[in-house]
């Protein structure tokens, strides 16, 4: 017999309930094991204290009167407590809407909603139009122009300022990464150089001062984009020289 | 006979020898002064040139042999130029392989390639040239200046672009295809031929100077006072794109 068989029958055992051959194992297997014995004094001696004063501990004085105490206590828990008029409050009342309220919110939510995600797919839809921000004024529909005015879109001028800027910065990095290699170059590569980004900015200026007269001038502002587009790509193919 | 003549005769044999010395010495130099780069690659169909080039004049034709010749020219200093073989994509890079040198001279390259390669060439400044090509692609761009000559072409996709010089494109549009060509001061001419179809977008807002010839019919919109010409000719499939942003820009029936 092992710990485990032994410690599964020590409570019978104790009790006298095992047949002779059983109890026999166990009384070998406590006689060469200590933990177990120890196990088995132990339950012994809380059976020893349970068999002595049991019978007081599990019998209460009186104990019918004891129950109907419990029982009083766990009605008067149950019952429900009688409602408390409140006078109603003026932030309870500011909630409170009418049918036909609720319906007008509901529909103001779903056009809102509605016109959000016609927004969205359309921006979505055209990415290269989005991307260039070079949309014309012309191409705006009359719910763009509105949600223009409101300040919820840009405009196409303020778009299309906005990826001026973003262009511009960009030439500025890659002007930073020329004005140091620059002094690498030779002095052919040097006026080669020199004379496109002329050229080019001559270009950038004259659609620059055409837009300055005439904002709405979408073909100039697709030109600004085309040439500052040249002249990074122009800055960037001689950062590496 | 004055003195001055007489000493004119006694020593003119004397600069004869001199001036042809002089001669002898200067090709001696020039030759010397110059390397020759070669070397040939056999090419699988649809093979892809990919060439970059720093300065000097790149020459691309098509020939009728399954391999790729490369034959440059090196002025001094001499660049390094080391073609690689990438899986049935020859590339030459003479800006990555000479990154720290910044003083070399010009490459001319001249590369034979069969004619369904699809041709991919750039310089910082110099002439591009291909021709007898009818890969799907040809693009060509110089980041300065440089004429652009595009002859005899057959590609879908054709592309050719620079700052300062001339763009000339004579070849095919294909149904479908995509033709774009841009310059900032230089002329642009297309010939093309007349049974073409596509949609042309054809700016130059500064000349103004837009002539479609044989093309100019009804089909086509002069827009923005004229800075711009948009229009169909034929079934409209393919797209060609055309900007000058301060020369020319024409066309010619083929």
């Amino acid at each position: 017999m092992n710990c485990e068989e032994c410690r599964s029958t020590i409570s019978p055992f104790l009790d006298n309930e095992l047949d002779p051959a059983l109890a026999d194992g166990v009384r070998e297997h406590l006689a060469i094991c200590l933990e177990c014995s120890a196990v088995c004094e132990d339950l012994a001696a809380i059976f020893d204290v349970c068999r002595a004063d049991g019978e007081d501990l599990l019998t209460p004085p009186n104990s019918p009167a004891l129950w109907r105490r419990i029982s009083n206590v766990i009605e008067s828990e149950v019952k429900p407590s009688p409602p408390q008029v409140e006078p109603e409050q003026s932030s309870r009342r500011f909630w409170r809407f009418s049918l036909p309220q609720l319906a007008a919110g509901f529909a103001l939510i779903a056009v809102v909603s509605s016109l959000l995600t016609i927004i969205g797919i359309r921006a979505y839809s055209r990415p290269e139009a989005a991307a260039s921000s070079l949309r014309s004024s012309a191409e705006e529909t009359t719910m763009e122009k509105v949600l223009g005015k409101l300040g919820l879109i840009s405009t196409p001028q303020q778009a299309r300022e906005k990826h001026f800027a973003e262009q511009q910065k960009a030439i500025d990095y890659w002007n930073a990464r020329v004005a140091m290699r620059r002094a690498e170059w030779n002095e052919k590569t040097r006026e080669a150089f020199d004379r496109n980004m002329r050229v080019i900015d001559e270009s950038v200026a004259q659609y620059t001062n055409i837009l300055k007269q005439d904002p709405e001038d979408d073909l100039s502002a697709e030109m600004l984009d085309s040439v500052l587009t040249d002249k990074m790509n122009l800055l960037r193919d001689f950062s590496d020289l | 006979m004055s003195f001055c003549s007489k000493l004119f005769s006694f020593l003119q044999p004397a600069f004869r020898s001199m001036a042809v010395a002089a001669l002898l010495t200067a090709l001696a130099l020039s030759a010397a002064a110059q390397k020759k780069f070669s070397r040939t690659y056999p090419a699988p169909n649809n093979v892809r040139l990919q060439l970059m080039n720093k300065s000097g004049t790149v020459t691309v034709e098509g020939w009728n042999r399954a391999e790729i010749q490369i034959v440059a020219t090196l002025e001094a200093p001499a660049a390094n130029v080391s073609p690689q073989n990438l899986s049935g994509t020859i590339v030459i890079n003479l800006v990555k392989d000479n990154q720290d040198r910044g003083d070399i001279g010009n490459v001319n390259f001249l590369v034979r390639v069969p004619y369904t390669t699809m041709v991919d060439i750039e310089t910082r400044m110099g002439n591009l040239n291909v021709s007898n090509v009818r890969g799907g692609l040809v693009r060509a761009r110089i980041s300065t200046e440089g004429d652009i000559t595009l002859t005899n072409i057959g590609a879908s996709a054709v592309s050719a672009e620079n700052v300062t010089g001339d763009i000339f494109y004579d070849g095919e549009i294909v149904a479908g295809g995509t033709y774009r060509f841009s310059s900032t001061r230089g002329a642009i001419n297309l010939r093309i031929p007349f049974n073409s179809s596509f949609r042309v977008v054809a700016t130059a807002p500064t000349t103004r100077n837009i002539s479609l010839g044989a093309f100019g019919g009804g089909g086509i919109n002069f827009i923005g006072d004229g800075r711009r010409v948009v229009g169909k000719f034929g079934d409209g499939s393919a797209t060609l794109s055309v900007t000058n942003q301060q020369g020319s820009i024409s066309f010619f029936r083929r």
